[in-house]
């Protein structure tokens, strides 16, 4: 089920170009909208489809599979870090699922260059690096012995 | 003084006024005829017409006449500020070139119908025009060498031209041999330089305004009316995208 985009609402911002893990979202040359450039080769992982801040690229259904229109939509609100699904079966049932897909704003994450270089016993440590801080808990639950 | 006179006033000189009006008539002729070429060429009517229709049949409730009214105001509140823009710097940059573009044509036409004849110019029009213009040049300058999506993502030179780039292309050239022209003639230069500048202003203005159909130009017609669509599917109940979270899932810092 590759991916499309709807032209009339991509504002051609890349996001898709940038995301995409098998790097076949390409801008268009002539509208400059971006487009799959190889369907054949899209992994369906969805990737675009929730990094479009436009809502402009959809999934289709191959026609022997989904041949009486179903629809999967997708709405990600980093404000609220939550996404969202709307699956339109083909008998015409709607269903709606949200998920929480992370508990800090967005942007928050630090790449490893911003957190301090560990030392060198952090080697022989059972702990990676900048364990037990990072998960937020003071310390990595272990087994009593009996 | 390039910034206190008017630049088309130099030209009745050589040829009444009425020539560079009628070229302006001619232009906005080009540009009805070619966003109707664009609108049947690529079928953007009709889709605009189905995709109503089934927002129409899958509606859940019907909208008032003030609350139609009400969304198509918030859609220009929202075009006027660029606001579909998710990305600052493209949203900057696009009102530059908004905004800029606006006035440069405004008062490119004021100066040409009202202040010809020798009519005495304001001296707020053409410096009007040229911060217009370059309004238009740093937005278009920004987004042409830093903002092109196959600049910034494709890793496209950028120097990279194609015809995605007709429009920005046409539209930066125009003002930047616009500006020059304006400040040639002013400075008593060269004649034949001064013409050779205008001969380029006039060629990129005319190419600008008729390739309309093989530009992005005509996205001034059509973005308004998708936003517009958009928020009729959100409020009526047709939208396909799923409802807004109820719930904040960010808990912490």
């Amino acid at each position: 089920m590759p991916t499309y985009t709807d032209m009339t609402r991509c504002d051609g911002c890349g996001d898709c170009v940038d995301i995409c893990p098998s790097d076949i979202m390409h801008i268009d040359p002539v509208y400059r909208r971006s487009y799959n450039i190889e369907p054949n080769f899209c992994w369906e992982c969805y990737s675009c489809v929730k990094a479009c801040s436009q809502n402009a690229i959809d999934v289709r259904g191959y026609a022997d599979f989904a041949p009486l229109g179903h629809k999967v939509r997708v709405l990600r609100e980093p404000e609220k870090g939550s996404i969202s699904w709307k699956i339109r079966y083909r008998d015409g049932r709607r269903k709606e699922f949200t998920f929480p897909i992370r508990t800090t704003p967005w942007g928050s994450i630090k790449g490893p260059s911003e957190y301090e270089a560990p030392d060198l016993s952090g080697l022989t440590s059972q702990l990676l690096a900048h364990e037990p801080t990072a998960l937020h808990i003071d310390a990595l639950p272990t087994l009593k012995k009996a | 003084m390039m910034l206190t006179s008017n630049p088309f006033a130099a030209l009745e000189d050589f040829w009444p006024p009425l020539v560079m009006q009628v070229y302006i008539v001619l232009m906005m002729v080009a540009v009805v005829l070619g966003t109707l070429f664009d609108v049947h060429h690529k079928g953007s009517a009709k889709f605009f017409a189905r995709r109503k229709e089934k927002s129409e049949a899958a509606a859940q409730r019907h909208l008032s006449g003030g609350e139609t009214v009400s969304m198509a105001i918030a859609t220009i509140a929202e075009a006027a500020v660029s606001g579909e823009f998710c990305k600052w710097p493209r949203r900057i940059s696009h009102l530059l070139m908004m905004y800029g573009f606006l006035l440069y044509l405004v008062t490119t036409v004021v100066m040409v119908f009202v202040y010809a004849g020798g009519a005495h110019t304001p001296a707020i029009l053409p410096a009007l025009w040229t911060i217009g213009a370059l309004l238009i040049l740093v937005g278009g300058l920004w987004f042409f060498f830093f903002l092109r999506v196959n600049v910034a993502y494709d890793g496209a030179s950028p120097f990279h031209l194609g015809q995605a780039d007709l429009f920005i292309g046409s539209l930066l050239a125009s003002v930047a041999f616009a500006l020059v022209w304006g400040y040639v003639q002013t400075a008593h230069a060269n004649q034949i330089a001064t013409w050779i500048l205008f001969a380029l202003y006039i060629f990129f203005t005319t190419l600008l305004f008729v390739s309309v159909p093989w530009s992005k130009l005509a996205h001034m017609f059509f973005k308004p009316a998708v936003a517009f669509q958009r928020r009729v599917e959100e409020a009526n109940g047709s939208s396909d995208l799923p409802s807004p979270a109820a719930e904040n899932y960010i808990v912490r810092s």
